[in-house]
Order: C-alpha cells, then sequence, then structure tokens
C-alpha cells in the first residue's frame, strides 16, 4: 500500500508512514480545528496497514509530539490502541514517545499509555529538542 | 474609547500585569495569529520551560473553547470572546477568558467547572484518564473534544480554576461566562 506523508502546518503534526519500510513517524504539534477531520482519514490508513500482509520484522513507530490539544489526544490514544490491538495480535510493534526532558505533562501521559496498553512495547524517551 | 480612557486602560493593564490581550472573533486563523504572537511575547519577556508550555496548552485550550462553544453573539454570525495572558509576580501567571453563552447553557458550564474546583490534582488526573478512556462519550451531543477540555486546564493550573457568570440586565438571553487559569 501507498505510504502516507502530510506536511506539518502550524497546528497539525507530520505524519509519515513509510509502510514500505514499516516505520511510522508522527511528529510536531496537534491543535487543528477539527481534530476528527484531521486524524479520521491517519487512522483509517493505519488499520488498513496493520490488517495487511505482515512485515518480515518488526514495526517501528515514533511519536515526537511537542504539544497536542484535548480534542488531538483522544485520537491520538487510538491509533495507539490500533497499534495495541495489533500487538495483541501477534504482530511486533515497538513504539517510541519522546519527551522533552522537561515536559512532566507529556512524559506523564507516555508512561499512561504504556500502562493502559500493555501488550505494545512502548518505550518513553526523554529527548531534548534538535 | 477616548484618550484618557485608552490612557487609564493600558495603566491598568500594567498594574494588573497584562501581557497580552484580545477581544474579538475566534477562528482557527486568528487563534493561529494569536498562538505565534503569544510565543513571541513568552520569548520576549523570558518565559521558558514548563510555565511557557502549560501557558501555551491553556491558551489553546480557552481559545478553542470559546470558537467551539461559545455562542454566537447577541447580533448573530461570528464566536466572539475575550482572552489575557498575564504574569503576577516571580514566575506566577495567569490567563483569563471571557465569552457569551446562552442562559439556558450556564448550568451546563456549571456542572462542568464547580466539581474541579474541589478536586485535589491526584483525583483531577484520574478524572482526566477516565474522560479519556470513556467511549460513551458520543452520547453528549454538544461537547466535542471528549469533555477534556476543562480537565486539561484544570490539571495544568497552579489552584483551582476561577469562573464567573456575569448577567447584563439589558441581555435576557445570554450571560458572560469568565474563567481563570492559575499558572
Amino acid at each position: 500500500m501507498e505510504n502516507l506523508y502530510i506536511a506539518a502546518t502550524n497546528e497539525t503534526p507530520e505524519i509519515d508512514f513509510c509502510f514500505d519500510k514499516h516505520k511510522l513517524h508522527v511528529s510536531g504539534e496537534s491543535y487543528p480545528e477539527n481534530a476528527m477531520a484531521f486524524y479520521a482519514p491517519i487512522r483509517a490508513s493505519l488499520q488498513d496497514y496493520l490488517a495487511s500482509a505482515q512485515p518480515a520484522g518488526e514495526v517501528e513507530a515514533h511519536f515526537a509530539l511537542k504539544y497536542f490539544n484535548s480534542s488531538s489526544t483522544k485520537l491520538i490514544r487510538s491509533m495507539i490502541a490500533l497499534m495495541h490491538d495489533s500487538a495483541q495480535g501477534g504482530k511486533r510493534i515497538v513504539t517510541h514517545w519522546y519527551h522533552d526532558p522537561e515536559d512532566d505533562m507529556m512524559s506523564e501521559f507516555g508512561n499512561d499509555l504504556k500502562d493502559e496498553f500493555r501488550m505494545l512495547d512502548i518505550r518513553v524517551v526523554a529527548m531534548a529538542a534538535a | 474609547m477616548n484618550l484618557s480612557h485608552f490612557a487609564d486602560f493600558c495603566e491598568q493593564a500594567v498594574k494588573d500585569g497584562v501581557l497580552f490581550y484580545y477581544t474579538g472573533e475566534f477562528s482557527q486563523n486568528v487563534i493561529g495569529a494569536m498562538t505565534d504572537t503569544l510565543k513571541q511575547r513568552l520569548d520576549a519577556v523570558g518565559v521558558s520551560g514548563p510555565a511557557r508550555r502549560k501557558l501555551f496548552s491553556t491558551f489553546v485550550e480557552m481559545s478553542q473553547n470559546i470558537m467551539h462553544y461559545a455562542d454566537a453573539a447577541p447580533s448573530g454570525g461570528a464566536k466572539v470572546g475575550a482572552l489575557a495572558v498575564g504574569k503576577t509576580g516571580d514566575s506566577k501567571y495567569w490567563i483569563v477568558s471571557g465569552n457569551p453563552v446562552r442562559v439556558e447553557h450556564v448550568e451546563r458550564i456549571k456542572g462542568k467547572v464547580e466539581p474541579l474546583r474541589t478536586m485535589t490534582i491526584d483525583e483531577i488526573k484520574a478524572a482526566y484518564r477516565e474522560q479519556l478512556r470513556n467511549d460513551d462519550h458520543e452520547q453528549d451531543a454538544v461537547s466535542r473534544g471528549a469533555g477534556l477540555g476543562f480537565l486539561t486546564v484544570a490539571r495544568e493550573a497552579s489552584e483551582p480554576l476561577q469562573y464567573q457568570i456575569v448577567y447584563r440586565s439589558e441581555q435576557q438571553e445570554y450571560a458572560e461566562f469568565y474563567l481563570r487559569a492559575a499558572i
């Protein structure tokens, strides 16, 4: 299936899903006016990918979000939930959740995801901004 | 506004530590422009680290709350409101917002904000997690942000949220909802 790339805007993150290399990246800030309109097609694309052919090795997901608003939160979590379901089904997926070392909220959110989605390998990584 | 009123307005703003003030329409374009301005303002004033991040987050939540939920102004048309950001002393900041609400919506808003005022930070975080995982939200026909908006603001604030409902005698259908978050 075709890779998905959406360039970042001021209020939406960059979506770089390299399905052919099994590497998925979400980075930037997220506060669109209509989060559902932005995330629904992305989620659908991810769902199709996860339901399709097994990758030979593992799938890597990288989330490097500096900020997301309340309406983006549930939708970002639902992408993690999709990957969790896939992992429960046997796929090997490693998720990296990056946060600024000083950002307590972002690190806590990552750890909450880890707590909730036990079957998914989530690594919460402190990383200073480039 | 005549000049001496404006001079008084500016003096009062300085006394109250106002860093940024806007009144008018709240659309995504306007919010985008304001976040750019706010970032520069915070740089200029030297606000960094956790305070900066929390201010930005609260600013976006409050602005988008006005954009989504303010009842249209009595004259119809765009969602309008007002928002200000300021400083009270060493590294303590505040954000306030105001917007019209139809009187029949007042109780619903109070019902959302009032309970947060007496919750501990751990209770707020627990409520946040529960709201995040709650799939029954779809039943709430009015709220679009998964009910997380006020919880997000409450979670980042350093004190319980403050709010005020103001009724104006000349306006029967609408009241004004004011919210204050301390960072």
